[in-house]
């Protein structure tokens, strides 16, 4: 079971996206504050993060490059997603693999994690 | 023909000023010039005449005393050589009765004028004529008339209007210059004003700044413009703010309503309950499309609309795009025509794909019923041209320039259609940006949209950035 952490400080779209998540067959752990993140990544050791650009307190862009500059941690695909469709634009600077747009279809958020999911094997 | 002085440009005006100005005082100054020089020539030339009237008349007396008429010929016959410009000379007695005459050899004969006033002195066109007395022991025993020829006079004011008119010619050639050396310091400071003015308004880049350094009107006009544009940025950099918030306060509940409904849709067997939880899907769509049109509408004034240019196959989209409708309006038959396959055009795929959602949903609204929508698309040597065609009801003439425009909806009462009028401007900024065209033409029954897209022969630079 492919494992996915999922980051975003808005609780209910956090829970939205694990039940969708855990209903189609992924293992997930939800956080909602950024400082757990590292922790996160060691102890669940995930392998995909989907993560919220606008965290109460940091950028998930700034997160994403850190990830993707850890030795550790570099290979984990990295999907951004936020209410800001602009932020598409950002993708390609910190290195995450997509970017989904809120509101999303889950449909769609499902493709994609599968995608980048399926790709790792 | 009368000129509106508001049409003749600052430049000019300016120059037509500084010359009407100098052309003007020049005259007056002229005019004064050549009147006291003129006038001061007569006064004496009369002085110069009257004396030698003086000595006539005194010469005269003994003359008169005696009735000695050869005596008195000679006497004015010396004239000749004494001054030759008198023309004609005569001497009556008290009585006013002609005594002695002389005229110059070649010239007229004297015709004693009827006004004998004594002492006067009277200016002809070409001559000046003396009327002295003659007198012995304080009683006038007769008078002297002289006729001088006024020649010179006409030469000193031909040579004065000459050298005025040489010397207006001149001025006039000076204060062009300096009016034409002076004007760039006042309209080209203008005309830079404008045109900055001008590239901003179109442009929606509020942060270009001009510099100026001198303290006239224009220098503070040009502080207000500056000072104008930096409240327009901040207001503008408070509106960006808004719009970051909006987006995010808007759409994070969205995020929410609309995944659980998928997720309670996913989860429902029962078809009633799912069918109660497809209207609130549906009308969470609804509403999800009218944020983004608000939010695209404030982007698109604040100039922050941006493109992600990329080559993208227009025919596949068209048809993404059209089976993606035909799922959910199944009434309507959504055909291609002349479909080619390939028809590559560099744009922003996501944009373009709003437009024809755009335009294919109002073909749908605005034809009720099971009609059809005809999308076909043929390229130029210069554009793709994108037509969309419906059946419905059409668009009014007087109506036709409106629909683009922000908040429009219909006049039509017959027709209620729902959303906030957004649709068709954000198409037309789309399109503008991409430097196309965008418009709609009415033939009798229902309406064609088209726009256009310019065809890009190199490969695309950009790369979409997801």
């Amino acid at each position: 079971m492919k494992k996915i952490l999922v980051v975003d400080d808005d609780l209910d779209i956090l829970t939205l996206v694990k039940l969708a998540l855990t209903m189609n067959g992924f293992t997930v752990e939800a956080i909602s504050r950024w400082e757990e993140v590292n922790n996160s990544l060691i102890n669940f050791g995930p392998d995909l993060v989907l993560l919220d650009v606008s965290l109460n307190g940091a950028d998930g862009r700034d997160i994403c490059r850190k990830i993707k500059e850890t030795d550790n941690t570099k290979h984990i695909p990295v999907i951004l997603f936020s209410a800001n469709a602009n932020m598409s634009s950002f993708v390609h600077d910190c290195h995450a693999e997509s970017f989904i747009a809120k509101p999303f279809e889950l449909s769609h958020l499902l493709g994609t994690i599968n995608t980048y999911t399926y790709k790792q094997n | 023909m009368l000129v509106k002085l508001s049409d003749i440009s600052i430049r000019n005006k300016l120059v037509l000023m500084q010359m009407f100005t100098s052309v003007l005082v020049l005259s007056i100054v002229f005019a004064v010039f050549v009147i006291t020089d003129i006038n001061s020539y007569k006064e004496r030339k009369v002085k110069s005449v009257k004396s030698i009237a003086q000595v006539v008349g005194t010469n005269s007396i003994s003359t008169l005393q005696f009735q000695d008429e050869d005596a008195a010929k000679e006497i004015l016959s010396e004239l000749h050589n004494v001054a030759p410009e008198i023309i004609n000379a005569a001497i009556l007695d008290k009585n006013g009765n002609l005594f002695a005459s002389y005229n110059r050899p070649g010239s007229d004969t004297f015709i004693i004028p009827s006004n004998k006033n004594v002492g006067s002195s009277t200016f002809h066109d070409h001559s000046l004529l003396v009327n002295n007395p003659i007198v012995n022991e304080n009683e006038i025993i007769g008078n002297v008339f002289l006729n001088v020829e006024l020649n010179e006079l006409q030469q000193i004011k031909k040579s004065k209007y000459e050298i005025t008119a040489v010397l207006l010619i001149v001025a006039l050639g000076f204060s062009f210059l300096i009016g034409a050396a002076v004007q760039p310091y006042i309209s080209k400071r203008l005309l830079r004003l404008l045109k900055t003015m001008n590239e901003v308004t179109e442009s929606g880049d509020y942060s270009k700044k001009i510099s100026d350094d001198g303290k006239d009107e224009i220098s503070v006009l040009i502080k207000v413009y500056n000072n104008l544009m930096l409240q327009v940025r901040k207001n503008q950099q408070k509106k960006d703010e808004f719009i970051g918030i909006a987006s995010h306060e808007f759409k994070t509940p969205l995020t929410s309503i609309k995944g659980y409904l998928d997720l309670l849709d996913l989860m429902e067997n029962d078809e009633g309950k799912k069918q109660l939880v497809g209207k609130a899907q549906r009308n969470v769509n609804k509403l999800e499309v009218l944020i983004k049109d608000l939010l695209d509408v404030s982007k698109i004034q604040s100039g922050q609309l941006e493109l992600n240019m990329q080559r993208f196959n227009i025919d596949e989209l068209i048809k993404e795009t059209i089976a993606a409708f035909q799922m959910l309006s199944p009434t309507h038959h959504l055909i291609l025509k002349n479909t080619s396959g390939e028809a590559f055009v560099y744009a922003d795929k996501q944009r373009i794909e709003q437009v024809l959602i755009n335009l294919l949903s109002n073909a749908i609204k605005y034809s009720p019923g099971e009609k059809e929508v005809i999308i076909s698309y043929e390229k130029n040597d210069t554009d793709m041209i994108i037509k969309i065609t419906d059946f419905g009801i059409g668009i009014a003439e007087e109506e036709r320039l409106n629909i683009f425009e922000r908040f429009y909806r219909t006049k039509d009462i017959s027709v209620h259609i729902s959303g906030f009028g957004l649709g068709l401007y954000i198409c037309r900024d789309i399109i503008k940006r991409h430097n196309g065209k965008i418009w709609v033409e009415t033939q009798g029954k229902g309406s064609s949209f088209y726009f256009t897209l310019p065809l890009k022969t190199k490969e695309p630079v950009l790369q979409q950035k997801v």
